[in-house]
């Protein structure tokens, strides 16, 4: 059996039970639900407090009618999250560098929020197909353009966060073999380890990963 | 789970007494332990040291570390490969991390509920203070109608001078009133006096005037005559002496 890096993206299945529900919904026991309590123990408190924070960073931008979003909105960035950055620990499998999951959260909502706009406002979404301003030879082939535009988003979410994800675990491998198979020759290991702890630094921005799909979620909300 | 199976048999148990016949013993609620359970190195509940401890005293948890690691590590039961320096790495910026932000992060969660207690407790003092302030005004006012007679007699005493006042001016205007009649009654009759006696004395020189017979009246210009010569008189002889 040949070990390829790419073994760490394969679905993982113990004596053919596949895990991958296991590694799914592991997210959601790592955030206790708050108690009826007034004052609670820190964790929760800055748990709550955090996900106050953010749900209303991100409704900033919507009228009242896009609030009904936020529930979505919050628990979709809560999951991305966490997944990542557990993601990040040695021997484990991120659910989202499968192309599938992404693509299963990106063409749902983008869908939704197309049909919802056309639904509501027939004019104004369509009206969205063309920019303000363009000399008149130019609108049909602008026309084709934004419709292309506006279908390839859903393509585009997905991927960018599988890309994302999946280059940035194998460039951890990568790095951490090219380290190890180093260590007899000393010196280079040094440097290489810097690198490692370095890119491990920028992948916790894995974060900022999910602020980025929300919010181009949040752009694609003309509601 | 064994707590959870505690609960629900605990529910099965109340519901099958009677509703009402004793208070809830669920409330109140047993206060929540302010920290969580100690550990040491971050990961190791301190239970499993305090288990140890009589049996291999302090070393006992660190050798059983050690030896765990060795025997894995030998047995090649894990292996060192790439995604041990991957894990080194992330440990490392985990530990820095928690090192780093820990304590900030923590007083942030402890601050946050604090203002939540002071805000509710500030809310209490307010309310308190105001009712103690209401205290203090009924007190005020109590004492207050206490002095209120003091004030009565004050307006009393107003009222009679004002009374007495107005009864002497009245009196006065009476006198003076009076006074002028009676002035006047008096005034009449001294004019008929002065009235009576000028008439008298005109009538007793009028008939004097008339009793002049014409002799008398050449006699006692003669009389004069003579007097006046006999000054005339006297008076050179003054003179020249």
């Amino acid at each position: 059996m040949m070990v390829s890096f790419f073994d760490q993206f394969a679905s993982p299945s113990y004596l053919g039970i596949p895990l991958i529900a296991i590694a799914i919904a592991l997210p959601w026991v790592l955030y206790p639900t708050p108690p009826a309590r007034w004052i609670n123990n820190r964790l929760i408190t800055i748990q709550g407090w955090f996900i106050n924070r953010f749900t209303n960073q991100l409704m900033l931008p919507l009228n009242v009618g896009g609030h009904k979003w936020a529930l979505l909105l919050a628990s979709l960035m809560i999951f991305l999250i966490t997944i990542n950055m557990l993601g990040l620990l040695p021997y484990t499998f991120t659910p989202t560098t499968q192309l599938s999951l992404n693509m299963g959260f990106a063409v749902p909502l983008w869908l939704a929020t197309v049909i919802i706009g056309m639904r509501n406002q027939p004019t104004v979404a369509l009206g969205h197909l063309l920019p303000e301003g363009t000399p008149i030879p130019l609108i049909p082939v602008l026309i084709i353009i934004e419709t292309i535009s506006l279908f390839i988003r859903p393509l585009a979410l997905g991927v960018r966060l599988t890309a994302n994800l999946t280059a940035g675990h194998l460039l951890i491998q990568l790095i951490a073999t090219a380290v190890f198979v180093l260590l007899p020759m000393m010196p280079t290991v040094a440097i290489l380890t810097a690198a490692v702890l370095f890119l491990l630094t920028l992948l916790e921005v894995a974060v900022a990963m999910i602020q980025a799909y929300v919010f181009v979620l949040l752009l694609s909300l003309y509601l | 789970m064994l707590s959870r199976l505690v609960l629900v048999s605990g529910g099965l148990v109340q519901a099958s007494r009677s509703f009402h016949q004793s208070s809830q013993s669920l409330a109140p609620v047993p206060p929540l332990p302010e920290k969580g359970g100690k550990v040491r190195h971050g990961i190791f509940p301190e239970e499993l040291f305090t288990l140890l401890y009589p049996k291999t005293g302090v070393t006992g948890p660190y050798m059983l570390g050690t030896g765990l690691l060795l025997y894995m590590l030998s047995k090649e039961i894990y292996v060192i490969n790439h995604e041990t320096f991957a894990a080194a790495s992330i440990g490392a910026v985990v530990i820095y991390g928690i090192k780093k932000f820990g304590p900030s992060v923590a007083a942030f969660a402890d601050k946050l509920n604090e203002d939540k207690v002071a805000k509710a407790q500030e809310v209490k003092d307010q309310a308190m203070a105001s009712l103690a302030q209401g205290i203090e005004d009924e007190k005020k006012e109590q004492w207050r109608v206490e002095g209120r007679h003091m004030l009565f007699d004050a307006k009393r005493n107003n009222v009679a001078m004002l009374l007495e006042t107005n009864y002497r001016e009245r009196l006065h205007m009476v006198t003076n009133e009076v006074k002028k009649r009676l002035d006047y009654q008096v005034q009449l009759q001294n004019l008929h006096r002065r009235m009576e006696q000028e008439h008298l004395v005109n009538w007793v020189e009028q008939s004097v005037i008339k009793s002049i017979t014409p002799q008398q009246e050449k006699e006692s210009i003669a009389k004069c005559i003579a007097d006046l010569k006999v000054l005339a008189k006297n008076t050179q002889a003054r003179a020249t002496v």
